[in-house]
């Protein structure tokens, strides 16, 4: 008796938890990452390749339907977007539906954020949702 | 005269060897390469990761049918296959047709090749094929 409470009250306590993310699956193991920048990097001029990487999944464009797949998103000088909606499309969230797995980035002098988010078919995260470190890269001026 | 000859040649030829490949095109500036290990390294450790390097083109899993996209496939210790036919798959032509863009491998000690070629739904290279660099490292 007292272990079927235990059970149901952890139930209700991940159910909700899950209920915040989308529903398609992602491996456990899965690690969104940004190969390169690094955290703490210094980018004269600002213009780069940022590459994604993703371990223990696949990617896929947009719109195609394939258990353990999604597509990149980076997200610049933002926070985290909600994680039961599409990700936003804009100069702060960028989409890459056609399954890039690097991307040109340019960006002003000052302080930037960076952080990958993997997103299925539909541009909702997954559950668990798959997302990378916040990373701090350096344009310094001219 | 001769210079024409010369281009009637080299066009004949360069159409000849378009035709070798597959019929999924590619962006013209599209680019394949593996980002790690870089060419040369002698890596410590017989199981690594190997990280598959793609620009201005997309993947897609096997099977996808998505004009400008295709998945990695790496090749081991051997040469390229043949352009026009599907790419083998055994322990020398690995394939990640889950639209992977890394893996970890085991490989033994020795000096071994990695050549990464994309491949289309069909795994069949794309024309022009996009073909890495090959590189050449060490396992102690």
């Amino acid at each position: 008796m007292n272990k079927s409470i235990m059970v149901a009250t952890m139930l209700a306590a991940l159910i909700p938890g899950l209920a915040i993310a989308g529903d398609s699956p992602a491996p456990y193991n899965a690690k969104a990452y940004l190969i390169w920048p690094k955290n703490g990097a210094t980018i004269k001029g600002g213009k780069f390749w940022a590459r994604f990487g993703v371990r223990n999944m696949g990617i896929a464009p947009a719109g195609i339907e394939k258990k353990f797949t999604g597509h990149h998103h980076l997200v610049i000088d933002a926070e985290l977007p909600p994680f039961d909606e599409e990700i936003p499309a804009d100069r702060n969230h960028l989409h890459y539906g056609k399954g890039y797995s690097e991307g040109r980035i340019k960006l002003p002098p000052g302080k930037h954020t960076l952080q990958l988010v993997f997103a299925d078919h539909d541009h909702i995260v997954h559950n668990p949702p798959v997302f990378s470190e916040k990373i701090t890269i350096y344009v310094p001026a001219n | 005269m001769k210079t024409m000859k010369t281009s009637i040649a080299l066009a004949a030829f360069i159409i000849g060897g378009a035709a070798v490949a597959g019929d999924s095109p590619a962006p013209k500036n599209a680019y394949l390469y593996i980002g790690w290990p870089n060419d040369g390294e002698v890596i410590r450790n017989n199981n690594f990761r190997v990280w598959f390097g793609l620009r201005n083109m997309g993947i897609a899993p096997a099977g996808t049918e998505k004009p400008m996209t295709g998945h990695h496939h790496l090749i081991v210790d051997a040469p390229l296959p043949p352009m026009d036919e599907e790419i083998p798959a055994d322990k020398n032509h690995l394939h990640f047709g889950k639209g992977q863009t890394e893996t970890r491998i085991t490989l033994p000690s020795g000096t071994h090749t990695l050549q990464l070629l994309l491949g289309d739904l069909d795994h069949v290279p794309h024309g022009p094929p996009l073909v890495s660099q090959k590189k050449t490292i060490t396992v102690k």
